[in-house]
């Protein structure tokens, strides 16, 4: 009798769907992602061997340039209250007009007497270089009344304050931008930098080791 | 598809030349390791862009003397902030003994204090002067936070520091 025979299927297979899914898939994931929206102020900020992700909700950045200037952004939430309350606070009239505006500008970059017209620019050709900044120095602090505004206007609620400035940034700017935190008795704070590596051996180092070892999370940095 | 059926030539007459035909079949294999190699590459860089940020406390400005803290002269180390990523240490209180180093070598520095001194008795002062970057600020912080300094405090040099910082740098000719 003769044996039944067994069709030997070919061991090749078609690569075609597979590859179109591939194809799809990476074009979906390009499309789909989001571009950086190009930054007004370009800064490079310094790295730490801190582990925490910057607050997103309830913040306030202020943001150091490299040539020293000093702009400010905070959450699209809070953005009306603070207008407003800072309107109290200097006797300016804000219309309906000029708080959308400022809620639509992406940061505060000029003194406040220029603030009108600064929302009403477009936010495309906005540069950081050709801004004016926000004046820190003792004389006129107006990071101060921000600030003031900013607090009195969540009333006691809490808020991150971050700041983020550049590797070049000189430590006086950076001590102006306290001072104003300070005056306001607001003495915590976020400093944005990048990540980097804890470096082998060092005391830090071992003590995360200990703590893995022991079942517990690795501490992140006070 | 990438398969094409090919139609085999009919017989022709003796002596007439068979072209010969090429598979058109392509494999694609390498093309599918291309796509998904793109794609893991796109999501890894998609998801690591995220800022960290790092804690800083200040304290609360006193006005009152008997509030200030009092630092013992044995165990405080100061570390000066200078120009062009210098910095100058002194220990104790005589900053006349300062000594000029780097941020490389700070640690080897702060973690011999740190050894010969009681944990209780430990303070180190930072004192950015006015031509320090943030950077360097930030550096020094995170080297508080890598060697475990638990008391440490930000001030402004004295007259009498900075002048000597000038001194010093005017004599190692940093513009």
């Amino acid at each position: 009798m003769a044996r039944a025979k067994i069709k030997r299927g070919s061991t090749s297979i078609d690569m075609t769907p597979m590859c179109d899914v591939a194809f799809l898939l990476l074009t979906f994931f390009i499309l789909a992602a989001q571009f950086k929206p190009a930054e007004a102020i370009t800064v490079v900020t310094p790295s730490s061997v801190s582990n925490k992700v910057a607050a997103q909700k309830d913040f306030m950045q202020v943001t150091i340039s490299k040539d020293n200037k000093v702009f400010m952004n905070m959450d699209p939430a809070i953005k009306k209250d603070v207008l407003v309350e800072l309107g109290k606070e200097r006797n300016i009239n804000f219309s309906q007009d000029d708080i959308d505006h400022f809620v639509n500008a992406q940061f505060v970059g000029s003194p406040i007497s220029q603030l009108k017209q600064f929302d009403q620019m477009d936010p495309t050709k906005v540069k950081g270089s050709d801004l004016p900044g926000i004046p820190v120095d003792s004389s006129n602090n107006e990071l101060q009344a921000w600030i003031s505004a900013i607090v009195n206007a969540r009333m006691g609620e809490k808020m991150n304050y971050l700041i983020k400035g550049d590797s070049q940034a000189k430590y006086s700017t950076f001590k102006q931008v306290i001072d104003a935190f300070e005056k306001n008795d607001q003495y915590k704070y976020y400093l944005v930098t990048s990540s980097e590596n804890i470096p082998e051996g060092s005391e830090l180092y071992k003590k995360n080791l200990e703590e893995q070892l022991h079942g517990k999370a690795p501490s992140t940095n006070e | 598809m990438a398969e094409m059926e090919v139609k085999e030539s009919k017989k022709k007459g003796p002596g007439v030349k068979k072209g010969k035909k090429h598979s058109t079949r392509v494999d694609l294999t390498p093309m599918v390791d291309l796509g998904f190699l793109l794609i893991t590459f796109f999501i890894f860089t998609t998801t690591v862009q995220q800022p960290t940020s790092m804690n800083l406390n200040m304290p609360k400005d006193t006005k009152d003397q008997k509030d200030l803290t009092k630092v013992k002269e044995s165990g405080s180390l100061t570390l000066l902030l200078g120009k062009d990523n210098v910095v100058y240490y002194y220990y104790g209180n005589d900053p006349s003994t300062m000594k000029t180093t780097n941020y490389k070598d700070v640690r080897d520095i702060i973690l011999k204090k740190k050894k010969s001194t009681p944990a209780s008795d430990l303070f180190v002062i930072i004192k950015p002067d006015k031509d320090a970057t943030y950077k360097n600020a930030v550096n020094i912080l995170d080297e508080m936070d890598i060697n475990q300094i638990d008391r440490y405090a930000m001030v402004d040099p004295t007259p009498d520091e900075y002048s000597k910082i000038q001194q010093t740098e005017q004599a190692n000719g940093i513009q």
